[in-house]
């Protein structure tokens, strides 16, 4: 029986005869077959579980803080750093270079002693000013000793890096007072909150006031190019422009002279203070307070300390600004970006995507248009997402945001205001192709509402509007969220329209913030996908990079995901309930 | 009384008609709108590319004559002037790129400034005016003139055989406080004279005074006295290279070395010469002597159309190179020869109206001195008249920005052409002869000197001037689609090269290369994506029990939304380098998995039945997982043999061809092929004896064949690949060099692993949903008449769905051709053209996000940037409607069913 649906073989009709008149032969359960298109699931399954657990285990590892091993070495400096790797190797000749022949011999020797077979361990060694290096290969058959010292610090300073050493003493004004470990921690941790808060009252001048005086100067240049256009550049009231801005601008520079005493008045007070760190070369450094932003003898804490510090780095990761082209610090600003963004993008998308769907669904007469129409926009969902891009750019920034310019902010020429990318017309090109993402699950949910309800509505004497406001909407609640979910998720995943129309690498001042008008929709913004392309493709030193961009990748996932499981958890739910409430 | 009882509202309320109204107006507005906001997306894309369709734009001709008899003649203080009839043709002219003045010089060594607007003469000086103070014995006119017109740079030779370098430059200088005072009232956009400058108000009111100035040097002796009769000279940041062709029939090379004396600042100028003769052949009248970029080669040409190339690399000791007929024809005769811009394309232009561009390309095996030959490379002629019947060609004129070359013939027509793409931009026509042709130094304008005292209509001889703009010359279909020839290139190829740090780079716009890498992408992850998607989709859809399938189908549904930068990073970042270190075991795993995961099977077989079909739930699966790591485990193991048996122990060094014999890749080609032919073949003659033979045998002897069949059917596919393999290299013909090649890191493998995985979920959820959907009492009809589930799901499930299946696959293709970041950051952006899967290549979207934040608004470059996403959109949109349509057809005939 089991033959019949085969292509007949006319050799083999003495064989189906037979074979029919078993029940099921062995060779027709396709077991091998079965076993490769299970292959197959399997291979997917374990791929996106195992991609997954990469980036989870290598993100949620990057702020653990791991113990400081020191590795006295034969015939070369000793080493001091996190071992961040191992792996057996066979030593070559390139393994006993740069050492006098005794020693090399030597280590021959040993690693001949070994079978030629050694161990060796990948150290971040940070302390890239004295060394020029981050991380340096450490093989067993050179290491003489291997200790944990209990006074090794991890240093994590606001410019050029981490910094890893001894600690030897405190100093403060260039006399050391304190020789002893743990003296010197003592003061260290006394006089660190000071620092800290002269540090950000630093900041907090750069930022705010200075940032001001400078808004104050640009806006007197403003003034006069405008008088300029307006008047022509030789007449009076240009002239009159012109005297006013420069008074005005000898009050701002006076002002600004005022605030960089301030700023090297608080600079002075923190240079007083200094750790004196020996690094595992023997060379002593003096680490300003000022430099650092968080230090901790990383071998004497306990888990509760360790899990401190992991929280203190995550808050800072999460909360603060990056450092150190972006390898260090936090993403907030890219954070913010991705959400101001998303947001805006949904304000546009969910209102119009709605109405759209609405107009096909109830408004339009069905016909042979309206499901071209439909076909079409199902396609944007498969357009390439560079080409909204390229749209964006060409027509956002190139064609709206110039006119704009021209008409409101000419005295800002040729430096561009609307007329380059922002994050309202990256807002707009991301509404653009996200569209087909909330039509056509508004669609398939206005469809899906039984013909019977609304009927019955029309037969209560309930209007179209009525029925749709009352009836319709709410049944199609689920529909309209799950897209409008489904949009957030891949307008915030999206990265390669952002190259085209405002995502850029470093955007200290946010699109939305305390100064007038407080919304800035023609800043350009960072983004966190963005930012991982950036950091992870276009460092200048992208080995140092990595753990930074596994954070963010991390946690860029994690929004994807919980975005998407949000929906699929709005969508079952919503259904229960309906499907109770309909009988 | 009035009734107390309120009467009842029989009709609509009116807020409720309102709403009604404002509801179907809002919704009807923000829908169409809506949908036409989202087809503004293709209209305004074709609106950006339209105009590179267009020819040039040229304005209105302005006639300008210059009087004979100048009333307004005025000299500036150090020159002399001379009141003197024009005697002699007019050699070069050209204007300034405000298009105030033109300079035009004559044989006779008169050199003359001219305002263009009205044609006054502002300067007339004989160039080496008759008792020069410094002047040895080089008096009277020079006997030949060299101008280099985009440099500025002159070289006048003698009688006597010495020569005079000069430079002739305008310079502007923008007038404030005193100096503009006396032009207060100039009005914007008028002009007036002052001596030998004019003076223009811009029309953003700034005062501009335009100088067109002339200096001409000591005479350089030579060392030689015979008369030089043709000079050119070329002048580079290092200093000025002279060639000279003396009546003597010597070329003689100079290349004048400027030293600065740092204390004095005194300059110092030297003459390195070298010379050689050169016995003409007979009917070689030379006729013009051109010096190329660099100074590598210098070519003098006859008036019968033949050229001797010297080697001049180095001037000391120049040698005759190769002589070579321009123009075959018995009857052709050479009128015109210029460089193009950056000195490497001759032009040369002839009697029957041909014009040809030629530059020399290095084959291999040249027999010249210098291993180059000089090859026609582009053809260009008027449209309206077959080569050899158009007038001859009188004039040309070069861009000094693009490769834009102005034709004038002799009937009185121009043609502009762009030498790459052979453009023709148009004719434009004056009555009379031309005697100089010039382009404005920003392209932005056109003149044509009248020849001297026959100029028509307008005086005596005249000027007149078009505004120009060339657009977008550079393109043509040909130019992105086709192969062209461009210079230095051994012949017609695929290039895109948008831009270099270059002025006079040659824009190489060929799309090709880009939508081959594009395919290629495409190419590798559908290969990779595809089957397992499918596969896959299958197994969950028939074989697996609800409680699992739910939250697999679900995880793989949300790494459809997973963002690609995501994947592009672990492609570019942990992928790729780890690949690299593992190519063998990563090609020895394509053959290790399939076959861990078959053994699973055939071992699975011989379980007893009654615990077989127990264990089919979940536990199966969980077993077809385990068989992974066994198969990953396997090829790692295999890996280091698979290195040295197949690729001669370094399978990089043997990918570049270093070492090794050809067996290797057509093994990898052919296993699986060899795997194919045997699984076919298998089961058309194999599995029915087989069947035949088991009739009666219980579940445990079946089995056992099974596994012995597959022992030995892995053994033949093995065995056939090599005989295969071994008799394509034993033939001589070798795989590296097509789909396998020279390693680099990040290339077409890893990019279709990454973009695979990227497109697995898509295909796999539209799959599933296809399958799935297909109506369940077709399954269990085809079960209940005692199919096994496998054979329902290839003869009944599979083709059902088959059109959904289809779809899944179109929409995967689409997603693969637009991704971008992937591609972006694991590729290597080299626009290379190959199959070899060890080779990067770049696609339409990665070099549209590299790109166009770069590229200049409205630019060429922009416009083809745009042009490429519009063939993207196209391209996604064709293969997206397909899908659908099919998808369509396919829910219909499901319902049907």
């Amino acid at each position: 029986m089991s033959e019949v649906l085969e292509a007949p073989v006319p050799q083999s009709r003495r064989v189906r005869r037979r074979a029919s008149q078993r029940a099921t032969s062995l060779f027709s359960n396709g077991e091998p077959m079965v076993w490769l298109t299970g292959g197959a699931l399997a291979l997917c399954v374990v791929m996106i579980v195992g991609m997954l657990c990469l980036v989870a285990v290598q993100g949620s590892g990057t702020f653990w803080p791991r113990a400081l091993e020191r590795f006295e070495r034969l015939g070369a400096s000793a080493v001091l750093g996190e071992v961040v790797q191992r792996e057996t190797y066979e030593p070559n000749a390139a393994a006993f270079a740069g050492r006098d022949e005794a020693t090399a011999l030597e280590l021959r020797a040993r690693a001949e002693r070994a079978g030629n077979v050694a161990e060796r361990w990948l150290v971040r060694t940070e302390n890239f000013e004295l060394t020029g290096t981050h991380y340096t290969w450490v093989s067993d058959f050179e290491v003489t000793a291997r200790s944990q010292p209990e006074w090794a610090l991890s240093i994590e300073r606001r410019e050029g890096g981490p910094f890893y050493g001894e600690l030897v003493g405190f100093d403060v004004g260039g006399e050391r007072v304190a020789t002893e470990p743990g003296a010197a921690w003592a003061l260290f941790e006394e006089h660190l909150p000071a620092v800290v808060e002269r540090v950000e009252a630093r900041r907090a001048i750069e930022r705010d006031e200075i940032g001001r005086v400078n808004r104050a100067l640009e806006e007197q240049r403003l003034a006069v190019r405008r008088a300029e256009l307006e008047h022509g550049p030789d007449a009076a009231p240009t002239r009159a422009a012109r005297e006013l801005a420069a008074a005005r601008e000898q009050a701002l520079q006076s002002e600004f002279q005022r605030l960089r005493g301030e700023i090297e008045a608080l600079v002075r007070q923190n240079e007083r203070f200094g750790l004196m760190i020996e690094s595992a070369d023997g060379t002593e450094t003096r680490i300003p307070l000022g430099q650092v932003v968080r230090a901790f003898p990383v071998n004497q804490l306990g888990l509760s300390g360790r899990i401190g510090v992991y929280g203190a780095r995550t808050a800072e990761f999460l909360t603060d600004e990056p450092r150190e082209s972006n390898t260090e610090g936090g993403v907030l600003p890219a954070i913010f970006g991705t959400v101001t963004m998303t947001l805006v993008m949904s304000l546009l998308v969910v209102p119009f995507g709605v109405l759209a769907a609405l107009y096909l669904r109830e408004y339009a007469k069905p016909g042979p248009l309206v499901s071209f129409v439909r076909i079409a926009v199902n396609n944007l969902a498969g357009v390439p997402s560079i080409v909204f891009g390229v749209f964006g750019l060409g027509f956002f920034c190139y064609f709206v945001g110039a006119s704009i310019d021209q008409l409101f902010y000419s005295e800002n020429l040729p430096s561009p205001t609307f007329g380059t990318g922002g994050v309202l017309w990256a807002s707009l090109t991301l509404a653009l192709l996200t569209l087909p993402v909330v039509i056509v699950p508004t669609e398939e949910a206005l469809a899906a509402v039984p013909s019977s309800m609304r009927e019955g509505s029309y037969a209560c004497g309930a209007t179209k509007w009525q029925t749709i406001r009352r009836i319709v909407l709410p049944r199609a609640l689920p529909g309209i969220l799950t897209g409008m979910i489904l949009a957030i998720a891949r307008g915030a995943g999206e990265v390669a329209p952002l190259m085209l129309v405002g995502a850029v690498k470093l955007a200290p001042e946010l699109p939305i913030d305390g100064e007038a008008p407080f919304v800035h929709p023609s800043r350009s913004f960072m983004h966190l996908g963005f930012h991982i392309y950036d950091l992870g493709f276009q460092s200048p030193n992208s080995e140092a990079a990595k753990p930074m961009v596994y954070t963010t990748t991390l946690l860029l996932i994690g929004i994807v995901v919980l975005l998407n499981v949000v929906a699929i958890a709005v969508r079952a739910k919503l259904r229960r309930r309906f499907q109770g409430a309909q009988v | 009384m009035v009734n107390a009882r309120p009467r009842r509202v029989r009709t609509t309320r009116r807020s409720v008609k309102i709403a009604e109204r404002i509801a179907q107006t809002l919704i009807s507005i923000g829908g169409i709108g809506t949908i036409v906001a989202v087809s503004l997306i293709m209209v305004f894309l074709v609106w950006v590319v339209a105009p590179l369709v267009g020819g040039a734009t040229t304005g209105p001709e302005a006639r300008v004559s210059f009087p004979e008899q100048p009333g307004s003649l005025r000299a500036a203080e150090s020159l002399e002037s001379r009141e003197r009839p024009l005697a002699g043709e007019c050699v070069d002219a050209q204007v300034d790129e405000y298009r105030l003045l033109a300079w035009s010089v004559y044989t006779d060594g008169t050199f003359v400034v001219r305002r263009l607007d009205r044609g006054d003469e502002l300067v007339r000086r004989a160039l080496v005016p008759d008792g020069d103070p410094s002047g040895t014995s080089a008096i009277g006119a020079p006997s030949a003139i060299g101008v280099d017109v985009e440099r500025g740079a002159l070289g006048l030779g003698f009688a006597d055989g010495s020569v005079r370098l000069g430079t002739v430059d305008f310079t502007a200088e923008l007038l404030s406080g005193e100096g503009a005072a006396r032009f207060e009232a100039l009005a914007p956009g008028a002009r007036e004279t002052d001596g030998a400058r004019v003076v223009e108000r811009s029309e953003d009111g700034v005062l501009r005074a335009q100088t067109c100035r002339v200096a001409i040097g000591e005479p350089l002796d030579t060392g030689t006295t015979s008369a030089v009769v043709l000079i050119d000279q070329l002048e580079t940041d290092a200093g000025r290279t002279l060639a000279t062709w003396h009546a003597d029939d010597s070329l003689a090379l100079y290349r004048v070395v400027e030293r600065e004396n740092l204390m004095t600042g005194e300059i110092t100028r030297k003459l390195e010469s070298g010379r050689v003769s050169f016995a003409r052949p007979d009917g070689f009248t030379p006729c013009r002597l051109l010096v190329s970029s660099g100074g590598s080669s210098t070519y003098l040409l006859s008036r019968d159309g033949r050229a001797a190339r010297f080697d001049t690399r180095d001037p000391s000791a120049p040698a005759l190179a190769e002589l070579v007929d321009l123009l075959p024809e018995t009857d052709a005769e050479l009128t015109t020869a210029r460089f193009l811009l950056g000195r490497t394309t001759l032009l040369v232009g002839d009697r029957r109206g041909g014009l040809g561009a030629y530059f020399v390309v290095k084959p291999d095996g040249a027999t010249t001195r210098d291993g180059a030959h000089l090859v026609l490379a582009h053809e260009l002629g008027r449209e309206d008249e077959a080569r050899g019947g158009s007038p001859a060609v009188v004039a040309l004129a070069t861009s000094q920005r693009t490769r834009l070359v102005a034709v004038a013939y002799a009937d009185g027509a121009i043609h502009v052409f762009n030498v790459t793409s052979g453009k023709d931009l148009g004719e434009l026509r004056v009555d009379g002869d031309i005697a100089a042709l010039a382009l404005a130094p920003k392209d932005d304008a056109l003149i044509a000197f009248g020849a001297h005292g026959a100029h028509g209509a307008h005086g005596a001889h005249g000027a007149s001037v078009w505004s120009f703009d060339p657009q977008h010359s550079e393109v043509t279909f040909a130019a992105l689609f086709r192969p062209v020839w461009y210079e230095g290139y051994g012949g017609p190829e695929h290039v895109w090269q948008s831009s270099s740090g270059t002025d006079d780079f040659e824009p190489k716009l060929g799309l090709v290369p880009l939508v081959f890498g594009t395919l290629k992408a495409t190419f590798y992850s559908l290969l990779f994506g595809v089957p397992i998607a499918i596969l896959a989709a299958l197994f969950s859809s028939e074989f697996l029990a609800p409680k699992v399938r739910v939250p697999i189908k679900s995880t793989v549904e949300i790494m459809a939304g997973l963002p690609s930068v995501v994947l592009g990073f672990l492609a570019a970042v942990i992928f790729a380098p780890f690949v690299q270190d593992v190519v063998p075991a990563v090609l020895a795993s394509f053959a290790t998995l399939p076959l861990a995961l078959l053994a699973g099977a055939y071992a699975w077989q011989l379980l007893p039945q009654r615990l077989a079909v127990r264990l089919s739930d979940w536990r199966r699966f969980a077993c077809i997982v385990a068989m992974l790591p066994v198969g990953v485990a396997l090829a790692a193991w295999l890996g280091p043999h698979v290195e040295s048996w197949l690729f001669a122990g370094d399978v990089k060094l043997w990918l570049s061809g270093e070492r090794g014999s050809p067996f290797g890749g057509w093994m990898l080609l052919f296993t699986p092929l060899a795997a194919l032919a045997v699984a076919i073949s298998g089961s058309q003659f194999v599995t029915p004896w087989l069947r035949a033979r088991s009739f009666g045998w219980g579940r445990a002897a079946c089995a056992r064949a099974d596994l012995g069949r597959f022992a030995f059917n892995v053994l033949a596919t093995f065995a056939l690949a090599a005989a295969l393999s071994g008799a394509c290299a034993a033939l001589g013909f070798d795989a590296r060099g097509s789909f396998v090649d020279t390693f680099v890191q990040r290339n077409a493998l890893v990019v279709g692993f990454v973009m695979g995985f990227a497109i697995i979920p898509i295909i796999y959820t539209i799959a599933e949903d296809a399958l799935t959907s297909v109506p369940s009492h077709l399954r269990l009809a085809s079960l209940a008449a005692g199919a096994t589930p496998w054979q329902t799901a290839v003869h009944v499930i599979l083709p059902t769905a088959a059109s959904g299946l289809f779809s899944a696959v179109m929409v995967g293709l689409g997603r693969a051709v637009g991704e971008t970041m992937i591609v972006l950051m694991a590729t290597g952006n080299t626009p290379v053209m190959d199959w070899n899967m060890f080779s990067g290549f770049r696609t339409l979207s990665a070099n549209i996000a590299t790109e166009l934040p770069e590229a200049v608004k409205n630019s060429t470059h922009y416009r083809t940037l745009f042009l490429a996403a519009l063939l993207l959109f196209a391209l996604t949109f064709a293969v997206n409607t397909a899908a659908e349509i099919v998808r369509q057809r396919f829910r219909r005939r499901a319902y049907q069913l």
